[in-house]
């Protein structure tokens, strides 16, 4: 799956989770400051990533990540 | 800046030092001594030492069939029996609990002396507890019991106000008579100085006590006369530098020292009404005094005592090993209590439901990485008891992941991560966002919700 790819699923799991619209999701918007997830949303989000990639991703490291770009980073190793 | 200030360096490290001389987990943290403790007695320092303790024979004495009874309904024989035979489980084959004593009043008190006897235990010891009258202490003989307590009531409050003696001459001598009519008998007698944190030390306590060594010269070292220091109102004051009659140290010193009441027959028995009882007790030990006198979970007249499953850590504390103590009878006796309609406080410590159960989220956190963090012992290996979570609206995912495992028996690498309970996380924050609630979630519901919302992981950890 090509970055491209992995970024339109994200930028999708994000506003389904959030509840947001798609023009505010951008490459450095912060989950939390420019996004509101709150902390049981930020879990929610990263077992929708993990649903949606069909990966199991590293507790600690996953919870590092705090924009949508490094999510799009990160989700993208994984695959590989 | 003060002319003592001394300076203090970072010590940078990237290695923890987690102390575990002190803290080393399977044990209770262990209290360590640096020198010794000093207390000024009439204008001149006394020094104490605390290193003394770890060899000195210091124990714990019971009294929860006796000042434990006088705070609730009576207990049935065979209540007490099985109480009994948990305390000596408890305190094991050193006798680290060494005695306890029962009323001889009623035919009841006495059957269950005979049935706690027919045990065959050694320790505790069952000695007997009587008022200062000679018709009382023909029930002691008839018991056939090698020691008993006698209340002899030492301040002015007792002596003239409850006992309406007309001088302290008058009531020192009607003690005495009876504490010669226990030689006599072959008794050994335990004067209980009730309220001898209220009494005049110098003007009746001491003169009584001298005149109990001096008359117990005259028996056999098994009959000489014990003493135990009663502060009956929770007068007494475990810190240095404090007057007479309120103070542990000095009070134990004139004892000890002054006229001559060694360790061995001293004992501290305490109460709890300025939430001292513990702390006394424990000061007890320290400055000589090698009994205490303690209640299962503290359970005394008014306030109650010290309680004894805090001397029992107390004293491994101090000991730095178990001495053959199995703590996690402490588990089964609060069981059995609770089970009795006995009612502990579920903050309790060691015992209460929720005494190592934590709620806020970041100490769940801290619980899930190193349960060091958030937990006193290894209470599992101790108690029994793990460390838990109880999720309220501060419990966050954090506290959820770790009810969630716990409830699995997952540990290590097999712990889910707290992404695969992400629906129970949200039904926990829901509950209190969305739908108002003000109480903790029980574990029932918990279990309810996971089974509905982890379907998969039940039929693993929980199905077939």
């Amino acid at each position: 799956m090509d970055k491209n790819e992995v970024q339109q699923r994200v930028v999708k799991v994000i506003c389904q989770v959030l509840s947001v619209d798609e023009e505010m999701v951008k490459p450095d918007s912060h989950f939390v400051f420019d996004l509101g997830a709150e902390s049981t949303q930020s879990v929610e989000l990263v077992a929708a990533f993990e649903g949606e990639f069909d990966i199991d991703m590293d507790e600690d490291a996953a919870l590092e990540v705090q924009t949508v770009g490094n999510a799009v980073d990160f989700i993208t190793k994984c695959l590989k | 800046m003060s002319e003592n200030h001394k300076p203090y360096p970072l010590v940078d490290t990237t290695e923890p030092n987690l102390l575990e001389d002190t803290f080393n987990y399977s044990l209770p943290p262990l209290i360590r001594f640096d020198g010794p403790v000093v207390e000024y007695i009439d204008g001149r320092p006394v020094e104490f030492d605390p290193a003394a303790l770890k060899t000195r024979d210091i124990v714990i004495t019971d009294t929860t069939f006796r000042d434990g009874q006088q705070a609730r309904p009576p207990y049935t024989v065979d209540q007490m029996v099985r109480i009994y035979d948990l305390l000596a489980k408890l305190g094991g084959p050193n006798g680290v609990i060494r005695q306890t004593e029962f009323f001889l009043y009623t035919a009841n008190d006495r059957k269950t002396l005979d049935r706690c006897r027919e045990l065959g235990h050694k320790f505790p010891e069952c000695t007997g507890w009587i008022q200062a009258v000679k018709g009382d202490f023909r029930l002691v003989k008839e018991a056939k019991l090698k020691e008993s307590g006698m209340l002899t009531s030492c301040s002015d409050y007792h002596i003239f106000h409850k006992l309406k003696f007309k001088s302290r001459k008058a009531c020192m001598d009607s003690y005495c008579e009876v504490v010669d009519a226990a030689f006599e008998a072959g008794v050994r007698l335990r004067c209980h100085l009730e309220d001898v944190t209220r009494a005049d030390i110098d003007g009746f306590v001491l003169p009584f006590v001298e005149r109990l060594m001096r008359m117990s010269e005259q028996v056999p070292e098994e009959l000489s006369v014990k003493i135990r220091m009663c502060d009956t109102m929770g007068f007494g004051v475990s810190f240095p530098g404090v007057e007479l009659p309120r103070s542990i140290p000095k009070l134990i010193y004139k004892f000890n020292r002054e006229v001559g009441v060694p360790g061995d027959r001293l004992e501290w028995h305490g109460h709890n009404d300025f939430h001292k009882v513990h702390a006394n007790g424990a000061a007890a030990w320290l400055y000589g005094c090698d009994a205490v006198n303690a209640t299962l979970f503290g359970f005394g007249e008014r306030t109650g005592n010290p309680p004894l499953e805090g001397a029992i850590f107390e004293y491994i504390a101090l000991k730095g090993e178990l001495c053959g103590i199995n703590t996690e009878v402490i588990t089964e006796l609060a069981e059995y209590m609770r089970s009795i309609g006995l009612p502990i406080p579920d903050n309790y410590p060691f015992v209460g439901k929720a005494f190592n159960t934590t709620r806020a989220g970041i100490h769940a956190g801290g619980l899930r990485n190193d349960e060091r963090i958030y937990n006193i012992f290894d209470t599992t290996e101790l108690l029994g008891r793990p460390p838990r979570v109880a999720l309220t609206d501060k419990s966050g995912a954090d506290g959820v992941a770790l009810w969630v495992n716990d409830f699995f028996g997952l540990k290590g690498d097999q712990r889910l991560s707290k992404f695969k309970m992400h629906k129970v996380a949200r039904w926990v924050n829901d509950q209190y966002e969305k739908h108002g609630r003000m109480t903790a979630i029980s574990d029932e519901e918990l279990e309810q919700q996971v089974k509905e919302l982890m379907p998969e992981y039940w039929e693993k950890y929980k199905g077939g």
